[in-house]
């Protein structure tokens, strides 16, 4: 069985304070900062062993066993293009597992994933040129301007998993 | 009074005294506003359906009595005469009497005579006053001997949905696997206590298994007897004279196995009719009975249950089904004259064969069969054909009993283990190279006088796009290869492995989103270890390699 490193289930709930607040899991993708809403996440693992499903692109790194439910991980560097395909996952890797209301789908990283609390109003909407020139581009909530001028990517997780073709299946 | 009238009688009082409490609600509503017409309604559906399972269960009172007052709640929804006066008293003695009589039938005691109660009854439905007795009642209600008769009824029965069933026995199947592995490891410890314990959990288990798994089986009579009207609607449609037998209903089988081959069955059943008997004429001509039969049995073999629709009509015209087999492109000239009438009469259930309406002409069988082979893949199940000119068809369904747990072979490809249904394998073989031969570009082996086509899983599983897999090349071939025969609608196909690793239980998962449409796994296991094991669908697997092969 897996070992959690950390369960969004268990976590505070936002406070209703005058302030909305965001809660995301950021996670680094080819060096930059990409979060995803709490509420869209299960929960975040050490990568238990992965199978190696036949008949699926490169980025489908497999399948994996997480408490029963079999899902498929997939490595976002990788489906983004932002890394050659066909990179095997390193022996060492965490799975952010993701909701979408049909299914659940596990999304590989290198290092920890963090929680991270930011001010709703810190997510700006991607410029228009950004949203329809790449594949990335296509899953963003928007982008998230820190204090520290640092930025994180705000992925929309239900536009990731609605779009089928994100899989690009066979038949 | 054996275990099946018990369960029948179980089954009649659960239903009995749902319809009761029913009743009682809407009597009430009734009670307050007299013309109210969904209450009327359930009303008269309610007693109606007492009616005819008191009568079927042989309660002939209470038939009766339910008719009575069935008749007198179609008199007042016909506005021939109201819910009020003395008719009020009298409906609701008539209900606390179907109660009582209800109960009886529980407790295996005599009826209560209703003759009082079934003449105020009729009197009432005429518009008469009723006589005496029965109007006393509703003045003393509340007398203490009044209270003591009525009881508050909770049913014997527990309604469940059958998804639950379905977690419960997917749990109880990993159980049993993790039970396994338990004991395997006891063995290999030693530690005596520790393998008492095992031995224990065995017997827990094993229990446990097979009494979810009972909970699930309902008779194969809940379908077969749907049967004869099916067969008399379409017999008359087509002229036909028909006469079916039943035999086997009470056969055991899992519910969703049941379900799921009930359109199949419908199929098999109607062309048997329409297709699978000649005319009365013609069977005369032929000198038969005018009357055909048709035969639906159901028996249990092993761990399977075999359900068979047999006629006796003209049989399968195999050339004819050759000939459209090659028509329709589902195999070239040359392949189709060397094969048996077996592997023809498979071409009947191919989805591109059944669309042919015309050979329905011809050969007597064909429209829609193919949903028969797509519920038998989904479950594991087999079919098989017997069919002799002149003489008759047998359709045989060879369904698991029970879904969760399947037999299954264990293989290694590529360092990844690979489960295999038992139900899809015929046989393995360890074979040299020059064992083999090459024909037409397909590798081939020869097991018990048959030639059987081989292909690497690996290129199966990794073939790409719509290419040809790769043309069979001895030389390739290193050393001893290790052949798993599959067998699949008759049709045999070698798949040569890396090793077999052992034969075990598992319990298949459906593949979820997004990947459940890549057809070639029928989902996946997970072995003791928690490994992930990919669950290898035969009949997508033949069909890719008929497509592909070079």
């Amino acid at each position: 069985m897996v070992d959690s490193v950390l369960r969004p289930a268990g976590g505070k709930v936002a406070p209703g304070g005058p302030e909305a607040t965001v809660q995301l899991i950021v996670f680094q993708l080819a060096g930059e900062d990409y979060g995803v809403r709490i509420e869209q996440v299960r929960e975040v693992t050490v990568t238990p062993e992965v199978a190696r499903m036949p008949k699926t692109p490169a980025f489908i790194k497999g399948i994996i066993n997480l408490r029963g439910d079999i899902i498929a991980v997939i490595d976002l560097e990788e489906r983004f293009g932002l890394v050659p395909a066909g990179r095997p996952l390193p022996a060492h890797s965490y799975t952010v597992a993701v909701e979408a209301a049909e299914y659940t789908i596990g999304l590989a990283v290198r290092d920890v994933p963090r929680p991270m609390r930011i001010s709703a109003a810190a997510i700006e909407a991607a410029p228009e040129f950004l949203q329809d020139s790449g594949q990335r581009e296509r899953y963003l909530e928007g982008i998230a301007k820190l204090p520290d001028n640092s930025v994180i990517i705000v992925l929309d997780m239900r536009k990731l998993l609605m779009a089928s073709e994100i899989l690009r299946l066979p038949n | 009074m054996n275990a099946r009238e018990q369960e029948y009688r179980e089954l009649f009082m659960a239903e009995a005294l749902e319809y009761y409490d029913g009743m009682g609600r809407h009597l009430s509503v009734l009670e307050r506003s007299p013309t109210d017409v969904p209450a009327l309604n359930e009303l008269f559906r309610l007693m109606h359906n007492l009616k005819s399972n008191a009568r079927a269960m042989g309660h002939a009172a209470i038939g009766e009595v339910a008719h009575s007052l069935e008749t007198i709640f179609g008199l007042i929804r016909e506005q021939q005469r109201a819910f009020a006066g003395a008719l009020v008293p009298v409906v609701f003695t008539g209900l606390d009497e179907l109660g009582t009589m209800i109960r009886a039938v529980g407790a295996s005691q005599p009826l209560p005579d209703a003759a009082v109660l079934l003449e105020n009854l009729a009197r009432v439905a005429r518009g008469e006053e009723p006589v005496q007795p029965a109007a006393a009642v509703p003045t003393a209600p509340d007398t203490p001997s009044e209270e003591d008769t009525r009881k508050l009824e909770l049913s014997d029965l527990v309604y469940i949905q059958v998804r639950k069933l379905d977690k419960l026995l997917n749990l109880v199947g990993e159980l049993v696997i993790d039970r396994d592995r338990l004991l395997t490891l006891a063995e290999e410890i030693g530690h005596p206590a520790l393998q008492a314990t095992a031995r224990h959990l065995f017997r827990i288990s094993d229990d446990l298994q097979y009494s979810v798994m009972d909970v699930r089986l309902v008779g194969v009579g809940v379908l077969l007897n749907k049967f004869p009207r099916v067969v008399r609607d379409v017999a008359a449609a087509e002229g036909k004279e028909a006469e079916l037998t039943l035999s086997g209903q009470d056969v055991q089988i899992d519910r969703n196995v049941l379900q799921m081959i009930t359109d199949g069955l419908l199929h098999l059943v109607r062309n048997g009719v329409s297709h699978g008997l000649e005319t009365p004429d013609q069977r005369e001509a032929a000198g038969k009975p005018r009357v055909g039969q048709l035969r639906l049995s159901a028996l249990t073999e092993r761990d399977d249950v075999l359900i068979e629709v047999a006629d006796d009509g003209p049989g399968i015209d195999t050339e004819a089904v050759r000939r459209k087999a090659v028509e329709r492109g589902l195999t070239t000239a040359a392949l189709a004259a060397g094969l048996d009438e077996q592997a023809v009469w498979a071409f009947l259930f191919e989805p591109g064969f059944s669309t042919a309406a015309q050979v329905t002409d011809i050969s007597g069988r064909g429209v829609g069969l193919d949903v028969v082979k797509r519920a038998l893949d989904s479950l594991g199940g087999q079919l098989r054909i017997s069919s002799v000119r002149g003489q008759g068809t047998s359709f045989t369904l060879v369904l698991p009993t029970s879904i969760a747990v399947k037999g299954a072979l264990l293989v290694e490809l590529d360092g990844r283990p690979y489960a295999v249904p038992l139900l899809h394998t015929d046989t393995v073989l360890a074979l040299r190279p020059e064992e083999f031969s090459v024909a037409a570009g397909l590798l081939l082996a020869h097991v018990q006088g048959q030639a059987v086509p081989v292909v690497p899983l690996r290129d199966l599983l990794h073939a790409e796009g719509s290419e040809p897999l790769p043309t069979a090349d001895k030389t390739q071939l290193h050393g001893p290869q290790q052949v798993l025969v599959v067998n699949y609608n008759n049709r045999r196909l070698g798949l040569l492995v890396d090793q077999f690793i052992r034969q075990q239980s598992i319990v298949i998962k459906p593949l979820s989103k997004p990947l459940d449409t890549i057809d070639l796994f029928g989902g996946v296991t997970l072995l003791g270890s928690g490994q992930v094991c990919l669950v290898l669908d035969v009949p997508a697997l033949t069909r890719l390699f008929v497509a592909r092969r070079a």
